[in-house]
């Protein structure tokens, strides 16, 4: 059955016809918001994380239908200065390799620093706990997000002294 | 792309909803946050013919209510640690949340109710619930009824749950400042699916231990404590709570016969440590 959809994508208003039966990755990702990506389709994986109302999701376990109306932001439009401190420093730690994983890590790194600026190493890795990585065996992973923060609290300091 | 063709429903009254189940029974599916559901239905293990989102009509708070806690249906995980109310009052659900695997992402769009409601017994609610003499509330077109968790977890993928009730919500007696508990599980990694639960509460001398994930619904054992509840005496009253026999025991690809029925009594003795450490 096709309905008639409409959301918040990247901070654009979205119409479209879709297929009642669509997951929101698929909609995402014909819409042109390819940085999220489908690995599993069972929820283990996480490379199709993004933001629904501010709230991180795994967008292969949603029926788009289901969140029509809400904003969704993937990583093409995660611009602020934690989005954009964590992609330098994925590159500067060698955070990825063939970068399947990327966008879904990122996503979730963003949502941590902003619930939790200073993590602990523990609390980094609790946090991309359902995430999965073929090929960095996530250390640099880690290091980059740790690197991140760091960054991110400098520049804090900074701009507070 | 799902590949049967369904109906979407997401009415704003909950007589329509209820109205729809009545008509569809078990072709109805209820959409919880949809963890087990759409991945179920993306692979084609469940088909339903209508898809029910109950978004529109609430449940998803956690309420107190006198001497007790109403979490709705559709309260996650991450709603239950984030509740001051659940914090205070429900600590043992809390911790079991807590160690709810999968990321954030995970624990904020799986419900608690979506668990009880599909009734796998690898999975960490239905022992919690029963420990903590929840009850669900289950609501039709005939009116609304309150099912002891004991009674509603009947086996495998298998609830006392009609085809045309809605959960509404899970209710459980607060959990006064006398009452020391546990919760402990084992996995075998970060992410892994439970192997065994113990969920446990000590009131005064009384001990209330439900086992988890080792049979198809938790087992329940009400005893006194010895009165020298340490050490070995503790380690016995742990082996009688997990004592299973070859038949009943769950047996799948993580662990084959005989080790659910070997590990059960240490995993349950921790959760009754827990309780000692919290005295
Ligand atoms: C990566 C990953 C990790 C996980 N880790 C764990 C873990 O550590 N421990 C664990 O126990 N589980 C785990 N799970 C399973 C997790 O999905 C469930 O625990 C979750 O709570 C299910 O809730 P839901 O709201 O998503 O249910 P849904 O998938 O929405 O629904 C499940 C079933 O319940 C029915 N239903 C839902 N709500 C209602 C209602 N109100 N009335 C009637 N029927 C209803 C649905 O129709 C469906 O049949 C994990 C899952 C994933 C994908
Ligand atoms: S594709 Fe969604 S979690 Fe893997
Ligand atoms: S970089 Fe290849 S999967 Fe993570």
């Amino acid at each position: 059955m096709t309905e008639h959809f409409q959301i918040t994508l990247n901070g654009k208003l979205v119409e479209t016809d879709i297929d009642s039966r669509a997951l929101l990755i698929e909609v995402v990702r014909d819409c042109g918001a390819k940085g999220a990506h489908i690995g599993c389709l069972t929820g283990d994986c996480g490379a199709c994380s993004l933001e629904v109302d501010g709230r991180l999701a795994k967008s292969c376990l949603v029926l788009a239908v289901s969140a029509a109306g809400r904003e969704v932001v993937t990583i093409e439009g995660s611009r602020d200065a934690i989005a954009r401190e964590l992609q330098s420093a994925f590159v500067a730690c060698n955070g990825f390799q063939c970068g399947y994983c990327t966008s879904g890590m990122i996503m979730v790194a963003i949502a941590l620093l902003r619930a939790n600026p200073s993590p602990t190493e523990a609390e980094i890795r609790n946090a991309i706990s359902g995430n999965l990585c073929r090929c960095t065996g996530y250390e640099d992973i880690v290091r980059a997000i740790a690197s991140a923060a760091d960054a991110l609290r400098g520049r804090t300091f900074e701009r507070n002294t | 792309m799902i590949r049967h063709n369904f109906e979407y429903r997401a009415p704003r009254e909950i007589e329509e909803a209820l109205q729809i189940l009545a008509g569809a029974g078990d072709d109805c599916a209820v959409l919880g946050g949809g963890t087990w559901l759409i991945p179920n239905m993306t692979f084609a293990a469940h088909q339903p013919g209508i898809v029910l989102d109950p978004k529109h009509l609430g449940f998803a708070s956690i309420s107190e209510c006198g001497g007790e806690v109403v979490v709705g249906a559709r309260a996650t995980y991450v709603d239950a640690m984030r509740s001051p109310i659940a914090v205070a009052h429900l600590p043992l659900l809390v911790s079991m949340a807590r160690g709810i695997t999968g990321g954030i992402s995970i624990t904020g769009q799986g419900t608690i109710g979506g668990s009880a409601c599909y009734g796998n017994p690898s999975s960490d609610v239905p022992a919690c619930l029963v420990a903590m003499r929840a009850r669900l509330r289950l609501r039709s077109i005939g009116g609304t009824r309150d099912l002891g968790a004991s009674d509603y977890f009947l086996g495998k993928f298998a609830t006392a749950r009609r085809s045309d009730e809605m959960l509404v919500g899970i209710v459980f007696p607060k959990m006064t400042s006398d009452v020391r508990w546990g919760y402990y599980k084992l996995k075998f990694s970060t992410g892994s699916w439970p192997i065994v639960t113990a969920a446990a509460m000590v009131v005064n001398d009384c001990v209330r231990v439900a086992l988890g994930a080792a049979t198809a619904v938790p087992i329940l054992t009400e005893m006194v404590l010895p009165a020298d509840g340490g050490g070995e005496p503790l380690a016995e009253l742990a082996k009688s709570c997990a004592s299973i026999s070859a038949d009943e025991e769950l047996v799948d690809e993580l662990a084959g016969p005989g080790y659910r029925r070997r590990v059960a009594h240490s995993i349950v003795l921790r959760a009754l440590e827990q309780c000692r450490g919290r005295e």
